[in-house]
């Protein structure tokens, strides 16, 4: 009993960072207009050599990926599949991070929108490892759940 | 794995359409707001590749606070100061991108005019909305 709320506490924190971080990359509160040349922007600044269309198509489609994630967290036929997808977006959200901080790049990361300050990437890092282990443990847990459900007799 | 690998694809799709949706509104968006012959939208900045050379028409207490990374204060109060720092760092093949504060200001128009007419360089343009649409600022 202690174990499923436990992960439902894990599933909904996760949902709500990846819900966060969907709305804000696709429309800019504040200003009253759409996020994505911010993020777009703000993947160029990352300097990973993409051509620009491809980071364009990122900056459209991963918002969308995030908030799909975050609801399909808590629909049970697709939750295996959504926390995989969480799983990987924030391992390549390392991997980027790392990436830049390795070679000194001064940049606001655009994680959750426009950032006021440029990223500090010792706590992003911290922040986006929890996160990955979070999004690990619903990964985990919807696999035995999915693994159970297919070991039980039919009625 | 099959089942995460299924259910992952079924997620990625469901992602795809309200941001094909997205993308279409905002291509519309975009195609309905032209550029003026000086403006450049960020979006436009982007498309070259980000390869320009930003020149930054604001205080200097402004731009020290804090500017587009790698920009070049150029401003009207300072010009015969900092204007060989901007020859410097010009290359005729990068365009140049003028910005002030955003909104209303001329800045970025009257460092343009004088880029054109002094110096007589043709690539170069004012960042429409200025600083104000500089993400991460």
């Amino acid at each position: 009993m202690a174990g499923k709320i436990i992960v439902f506490l894990i599933r909904l924190g996760v949902a709500v960072v990846f819900l966060y971080a969907g709305v804000l990359k696709i429309w800019d509160f504040h200003r009253g207009h759409s996020a994505t040349p911010d993020f777009n922007l703000a993947i160029q600044h990352f300097k990973l050599s993409l051509p620009p269309d491809l980071t364009l198509l990122i900056a459209v489609y991963l918002p969308w990926l995030e908030l799909t994630a975050a609801i399909t967290l808590f629909v049970r036929r697709l939750a295996l599949g959504a926390a995989t997808a969480a799983a990987g977006m924030t391992t390549v959200f390392l991997i980027a991070l790392a990436s830049a901080w390795h070679r000194g790049l001064d940049i606001s990361c655009g994680c959750f929108g426009k950032d006021e300050v440029s990223t500090n990437y010792p706590t992003l890092l911290t922040r986006d490892a929890l996160l990955l282990a979070a999004a690990l443990v619903l990964v985990v847990a919807e696999a035995r759940r999915s693994g159970r459900r297919s070991a039980a007799p039919n009625p | 794995m099959i089942r995460a690998l299924r259910q992952l694809a079924v997620v990625l799709g469901l992602a795809l359409l309200p941001a094909l949706v997205s993308g279409a509104i905002q291509l519309q968006w975009n195609a309905a707001t032209p550029e003026s012959r000086d403006e450049v939208t960020l979006a436009t900045v982007h498309n070259w590749g980000n390869h320009v050379l930003w020149v930054d028409a604001r205080t200097r207490s402004k731009y020290d606070k804090a500017h587009i990374p790698g920009a070049i204060l150029l401003n009207e109060d300072e010009w015969n100061s900092l204007v060989s720092a901007f020859l410097d760092a010009w290359d005729p093949n990068v365009p140049v991108v003028v910005y002030c504060d955003g909104g209303s200001c001329d800045a970025s128009h009257a460092v343009t005019e004088r880029l054109r007419t002094e110096l007589k360089i043709e690539k170069v343009h004012v960042l429409k909305g200025g600083w104000e649409v500089w993400p991460g600022k």
